[in-house]
């Protein structure tokens, strides 16, 4: 019984590894040296089914396809590529090419007019909180009218004045921006809440 | 070392045009190596020496000059490359070029054709008697789209390059074939180039069924086969690759002679898929292919968005001319115009509103990455800078360059990052695309780092 059971056992391993291919017809004896190479096997034989998915999925991408072997695939994917490349820069050139007609500075003017409306319709105004939050941090809260190019000249009259947004965080609704930012002094001064608002608020008038 | 053959006479001499034949002490012959450029007289007279010295070493003939050739025939032969180098680039001739390497490969053992046959006549070489040579012709670049242009100018080279590779091919010797390559890289050829210039042709000769021997994987060679030679017995034998390619049919049958050459010739695939695409991760062949995938949706998202973006300037231009000449008739006629005009606004606007552009890509450069995604007229950017440089007004600025207009942004220092997020809406009428976006950003950002090179001040 044990005799069959083993011989059994030995046969079911044999074709084990015939299906799973990694041992052969060898006796199942794994020593360490066969354990290794077999999961070498394995593991090669994944990145050549990787390979060859990948290479079926590049394969299907490209539209015109002579051979069906490795080398060709490349190949015509090589030219599909350069192809494509042209096709994007004769597009893009194009255009640039049509751009010389302009017709939209009527449509900007519009929107900003709309917003100031907005804004004074649902009340809100133009507004400066600065709160302390560490020794050298402050906490800032804007909000003022949406105005194209405004965000800009924003931070960049804060920065030359040295102060600098470390997190910021900006949303507009109604017309209007609010601008939420925890600030530090650039130069590492300490800045002062009262200080700062003012200077904010000078920033805003003039902005 | 080689076995003689009966095929010609090791002591015959050749005369080269110019001064890069190599020439062999007296009492035999000069020995033809070099049909070569003919600037070279100049060419160092030592050089030859030197080169015939080596040449000696492997006669059989001349056993009265023993140098120890293999170090010295490197050197040699890479000084050679140097020279041939500066005079491949003066010289446009791919006659030059061929002979040139074929006298670099003559190097190593001399040939024996007389000029004549140098530049008509194929030789029947020591080749066909030796085994298989292990040398393989690369491509000498990277970039190997030729070998999918079937256009190469049927050059005049075909002569030239049955006696170019005609030598090569029974040296096994380990050190040449990265010389040559070598040789072949810094040739101002770079063979490949959809234009087909004429230094590609260096590779693109004879597409003859007997002017087989281009060579190594990579090689070329034009179909138009009406390049006869005039002895046209030109021996390559089984070891050498031979391009035949389908007489102007714009493929490309490639008979590889050794698997070596085969296997060198898809790795320089691969490296040419590499180079195509714009930010390569690593250098495996599946993530090539991968990047590969992954480049062609991008560029097909790319391309749609751009056709878009024209029909729609398109169709307002085409609108616009429209109600400018409704507009100067209705001066003129009022009745009839008008009732045309609102039917004809309505065909552009529901063309225009069927296709909705989305487009999606990321660009990187050293320190900085960008996402940038559009669907519509919505912009969403987002910002990883790996430097601590506070670019929220930079990007800002362009922005408003690009026409964007910011409705959201969040973000800031994150460890040692700087990232942001920024939702934008494009103006109407401006028809900037994703690739644009992304580039000025990337371009904007990197150039302003550059210009900032201590870290934290602003």
């Amino acid at each position: 019984m044990e005799f069959l059971g083993s011989a059994m056992n030995e046969l079911c391993f044999t074709q084990e590894s015939n299906r799973r291919g990694r041992l052969g017809r060898r006796k199942v004896e794994y020593d360490d040296t066969r354990e290794y190479k077999s999961k070498n096997l394995h593991a090669e034989r994944r990145r050549r089914q990787k390979l060859s998915d990948r290479l079926l999925a590049l394969r299907s991408m490209v539209p015109i396809i002579t051979n069906m072997n490795k080398a060709t695939i490349i190949e015509d994917a090589i030219t599909y590529i350069q192809e494509l490349q042209q096709n994007v820069k004769l597009l893009s050139d194009q255009l640039l090419e049509m751009e010389g007609s302009s017709e939209e500075a009527v449509q900007t003017r519009s929107d900003e007019i709309n917003a100031a409306e907005e804004m004074k319709n649902c009340g809100i105004m133009e507004d400066v909180q600065v709160t302390n939050i560490d020794r050298n941090k402050l906490w800032i809260k804007i909000i003022l009218e949406k105005k194209r190019g405004r965000f800009t000249r924003l931070i960049e009259a804060m920065t030359y004045l040295g102060l600098e947004l470390t997190d910021t965080n900006v949303a507009t609704s109604k017309g209007a921006m609010l601008v939420s930012s925890c600030v530090e002094g650039s130069y590492g001064d300490t800045l002062t809440v009262e200080q700062t608002k003012d200077l904010l608020l000078e920033i805003i008038k003039s902005i | 070392m080689y076995e003689e053959t009966g095929c010609f006479d090791p002591n015959s001499m050749v005369e080269g045009p110019d001064g890069l034949s190599q020439v062999l002490k007296p009492p035999p012959p000069p020995v033809p190596l070099m049909a070569g450029s003919t600037t070279n007289s100049h060419n160092s007279f030592e050089d030859n020496i030197k080169l015939s010295a080596e040449e000696l070493s492997y006669h059989h003939c001349n056993p009265h000059q023993e140098v120890d050739a293999s170090a010295a025939m490197d050197i040699q032969l890479q000084n050679q490359q140097m020279a041939f180098n500066t005079h491949l680039m003066q010289d446009s001739s791919n006659q030059v070029l061929a002979f040139a390497s074929s006298s670099l490969a003559d190097a190593s053992y001399t040939p024996t054709a007389d000029l004549l046959n140098l530049f008509h006549l194929p030789r029947c070489s020591a080749s066909s008697l030796l085994p298989n040579s292990s040398i393989s012709f690369t491509n000498p670049t990277h970039t190997t789209p030729l070998g999918l242009v079937g256009d190469l100018p049927m050059t005049d080279t075909a002569s030239a390059s049955s006696i170019l590779y005609d030598p090569l091919f029974h040296l096994n010797l380990p050190p040449q074939p990265p010389l040559f390559r070598e040789l072949f890289q810094s040739l101002p050829s770079h063979g490949y180039s959809l234009s087909g210039s004429r230094d590609s042709s260096l590779f693109g000769g004879g597409g003859d069924d007997h002017v087989e021997g281009s060579g190594g994987g990579g090689l070329y060679q034009d179909g138009d086969g009406e390049q006869q030679f005039d002895n046209g017995v030109l021996e390559f034998t089984w070891d050498m690759a031979c391009m035949g390619k389908g007489r102007k049919s714009g493929k490309i049958t490639k008979h590889f002679a050794t698997e070596r050459q085969r296997r060198q010739h898809l790795t320089d695939k691969y490296q040419a898929l590499r180079d195509l695409v714009p930010n390569p991760t690593k250098n495996d062949r599946a993530s090539v292919v991968g990047d590969a995938i992954n480049y062609i949706k991008e560029l097909l998202r790319n391309v749609n968005e751009l056709k878009i973006l024209v029909e729609r300037k398109r169709c307002a231009r085409e609108r616009r001319k429209r109600l400018k000449t409704e507009e100067d008739s209705i001066g003129n006629n009022v009745h009839e115009s008008s009732s045309i005009m609102k039917p004809l606004g309505d065909p552009d606007q529901s063309f225009n509103n069927g296709s909705l552009r989305s487009s999606w890509l990321q660009r990187k450069s050293k320190d900085t990455e960008v996402d940038v995604r559009i669907v519509d007229d919505e912009v969403t950017i987002k910002l990883v800078q790996r430097k601590k440089i506070n670019c929220l007004l930079i990007v800002s600025k362009v922005l408003d360059e690009l026409q964007l207009d910011l409705h959201h942004v969040a973000g800031g220092h994150i460890g040692d990052y700087y990232s942001f997020l920024f939702n934008t809406k494009i103006y109407e009428g401006s028809s900037v695309y994703a690739s644009a976006i992304a580039n000025k950003l990337i371009e904007v950002v990197d150039r302003h780092y550059a210009s900032t090179p201590s870290s934290g001040c602003y």
